[in-house]
């Protein structure tokens, strides 16, 4: 385990870096500037670059160093040094242990023991700690917020602020019963978290970025695009689009189809902004609804909502809510 | 609903406060302390939110300003022209393919010496693809508009206040650019500066408007018989702008204790008599990469129009420095360098100072260690200035190789 003394000594000369996971609304952006405040020495918060919507995941960053030109860089962060994961079905969705050096910290909001979560990451050379943030955000808060909460466990594994500093940062942004409840689950928090120390120390003297990593090797060169900016669906040479993206993650309602209710109407096929009302040909030369695309579909429920016979329904998405209230103010 | 960071700008602030936000609605506040009249832009990826936070205080009554929304960013720059011209403090903000949408009412607000404002996030044109990350698009045009150039939040806050006192006491528009999602999205710590420090940076100084007591005509045609006349007016005019920025900058740190020059300056007597020359961003990458490698400096480039080349001789021939590493985040697909690197080449004409031109960070991608260091390296071994003057760093070649680099 880290202690107090060794972190700061650390501090000193080096940076210690911070990851988020979290789901757009569950504020992991904000988790990461309550760092950056309440942290003594000097902080810099970056999120993952592009676009966030509610539910889709997203990352952010955290740098922090008592050394002021440690800082100043404006380079992504490559190797986190503690990673916090706010949604445990990031776990298989997104890789969310890129980049942590041996001896690094996994911190995960669930329910599940360390030796399940070993497993999903196929990691056994970092820590683990887990805590229940959702079970105690519902408690106290009285909604599914976890952001804060997930800092407890940090400082108690991290050491990096007291829970006098992440108090003040609080009190700062919150006003006076939000802010109270959420320094009593931090505390709770701290309490509860469950630590499963594999006895190394992350080297913190250590830059685990790997060359030219930012380039990403592997994918076509300036030789390989011989028509820059043009590419044909046939030729599959840009692996980037919509249609990569799960969106079907997003969302936290489940879309149902009846096929014995169902005219073939496809007024349903029409409205999808996403494609995710699947047809097929039928031997009749018609063409025939077959299902709901779940990898892109996100439950918008406009198919829903445009049904003239009630053939689609939805339901609550089983496991853990895929995706929390908007925070008051938003992000 | 309200920007939640926006909340400090609701009421006076009294005192320096330390606090933490992004840079563009860091702009957004910074532009709220010196009270605009009107605010006219055009939202466009990334620098939406300083629009966004700006209406918010409009919206929440702490400021007495037209928020005029129009339809794109040509009627924005026209609209925030004119409304210049008539005497109202105006700012606009635009990016990329909005600058570009710009330029037709762009040398306008240079011609008719009006003292406007205009935040860009940087961001790359969309050619051969579409990107909203970072590229330095505003380097490729050039109508006149002062320029200073931000390397953090606190910078382009202060940077947000410096205009209005530049552009006001040089009448001539000011552009101010950070890196877009780089420094734009960013959350980073910054001192505010009391609204009663920035009423008196920024007082409202008398000049030519628009008005019926006096009418004219403003941008009129004329015959051969007046043009060159009036571009020559404006060339000379121009001359003492760079005073008139000095001077801004050394008012701004007696009363904030923040001191800016027009290039700053970092271990330039060092052992290998080489630096590095840049803008933006990138400036913080390197002191941060130069905390473990002490034999190299850095010369930072923060009023980029009007281009300081008398500054810059002296600081190189000071020094004895011999080599400079210039890195760009533009490209020059038709000239022999990029257009910073064009400028600080005929900054060095009469030096012979030797000097090669990176160009990095095209769409965003990330500038490192990796770039500084082969930067460095190669630049070792440059001897005189012939062939290619220019070379991409960080750049694919194939699947498995980069692009002038041995891995």
């Amino acid at each position: 385990m880290l202690t107090i003394e060794h972190i700061k000594e650390i501090l000193n000369d080096y940076t210690v870096n911070l990851r988020f996971h979290a789901r757009g609304g569950q504020g992991g952006v904000t988790a990461s500037n309550l760092c950056v405040e309440a942290f003594y020495g000097y902080g810099v918060c970056q999120p993952k670059f592009g676009a966030e919507r509610m539910g889709s995941p997203t990352e952010s960053y955290v740098r922090l160093s008592a050394n002021a030109d440690l800082v100043r860089s404006n380079e992504q962060v490559y190797g986190p040094h503690f990673v916090s994961v706010l949604d445990p079905s990031l776990l298989t969705e997104v890789d969310v242990t890129a980049g942590i050096p041996r001896g690094g910290w996994l911190i995960v909001n669930t329910e599940m023991d360390q030796l399940t979560i070993q497993d999903a990451v196929k990691r056994k050379d970092i820590n683990i700690a887990t805590i229940d943030a959702t079970r105690i955000a519902l408690d106290i808060l009285g909604r599914n917020i976890t952001n804060t909460i997930i800092l407890g466990a940090l400082i108690r594994v991290s050491h990096l602020f007291t829970l006098e500093e992440l108090s003040d940062a609080i009190m700062k942004r919150f006003k006076g019963e939000v802010a109270g409840k959420n320094i009593q689950a931090i505390k709770q928090a701290i309490e509860e978290t469950c630590i499963y120390d594999m006895g190394i120390d992350p080297d913190f003297t250590v830059d685990s970025k790997v060359p030219w990593q930012q380039v990403s090797l592997g994918l076509p060169g300036y030789k390989d695009l011989d028509k820059a900016g043009v590419w044909y669906c046939d030729e599959d040479v840009i692996p980037v689009g919509s249609d990569q993206v799960n969106t079907g993650s997003w969302g936290e309602w489940e879309i149902l189809w009846d096929e014995e209710t169902c005219t073939n109407c496809a007024q349903c096929w029409f409205i999808c902004p996403d494609f995710a009302t699947l047809r097929k040909l039928g031997d009749d030369g018609k063409y025939h609804m077959s299902g709901i695309d779940v990898f892109h579909c996100k439950a918008c429920q406009n198919c829903l909502n445009i049904c003239p016979v009630q053939a689609i329904s939805k339901r609550l998405k089983q496991g853990p809510a895929a995706c929390a209230a908007p925070e008051e103010g938003g992000n | 609903m309200s920007v939640e960071p926006m909340k400090l700008f609701f009421k006076e602030i009294k005192e320096p406060i330390e606090t933490a936000m992004i840079g563009n609605y860091a702009v957004a506040g910074g532009v709220t302390q010196t009270d605009p009249d009107v605010i006219c832009a055009f939202p466009i990826t990334p620098q939406t939110q300083s629009v966004e936070g700006l209406s918010d205080v409009v919206h929440q009554g702490r400021l007495k300003a037209a928020f005029v929304n129009v339809e794109s960013e040509l009627a924005a720059i026209s609209y925030s022209t004119a409304a210049c011209a008539a005497g109202a403090r105006t700012f606009t903000a635009t990016a990329s393919q909005g600058y570009l949408l710009m330029s037709e009412a762009l040398p306008m607000a240079v011609g008719w010496r009006v003292p406007l404002t205009m935040m860009i996030s940087a961001r790359a044109f969309n050619a051969p693809n579409l990107s909203i990350w970072n590229s330095w698009e505003f380097v490729i045009t050039d109508y006149g508009w002062n320029c200073i150039v931000s390397e953090n939040v606190q910078e382009t806050y202060d940077a947000a206040i410096l205009s209005v006192m530049m552009s006001d006491n040089s009448l001539f528009p000011t552009m101010f650019v950070h890196d877009g999602f780089i420094i734009s999205h960013s959350v980073q710590k910054l001192w505010l500066i009391p609204d009663e420090v920035v009423r008196k940076l920024t007082p409202r100084i008398p000049r030519h408007t628009i008005t019926t007591e006096r009418p004219g005509v403003w941008g009129g045609i004329v015959t051969p018989g007046f043009f060159m006349e009036g571009r020559m007016g404006l060339d000379i005019a121009k001359k003492s702008v760079l005073d008139v920025m000095k001077n801004s900058f050394a008012e701004f740190g007696k009363a904030t204790g923040r001191h800016y020059k027009l290039i700053e300056t970092y271990n330039l007597d060092n052992s290998s008599k080489t630096a590095f020359i840049t803008m933006g961003s990138m400036c913080g990458n390197i002191i941060s990469w130069m905390t473990k490698n002490k034999d190299i400096g850095l010369i930072k480039i923060r009023a980029y129009r009007p281009f300081p080349y008398e500054e810059l001789q002296k600081i190189v021939q000071e020094h004895n420095i011999e080599k400079l590493i210039i890195f760009e985040k533009s490209d020059a697909l038709n000239n022999l360098l990029p257009p910073f690197s064009t400028s600080i080449a005929t900054a060095l004409y009469p030096l012979k100072t030797l000097f090669r031109c990176f160009i990095v960070g095209l769409g965003g991608r990330d500038v490192t260690r990796d770039e500084f260091s082969v930067a460095k390296k190669k630049m070792e071994s440059v001897n005189d200035m012939k062939g290619q003057l220019y070379m991409y760093l960080g750049v694919r070649e194939t699947k498995d190789k980069i692009h002038g680099v041995n891995i």
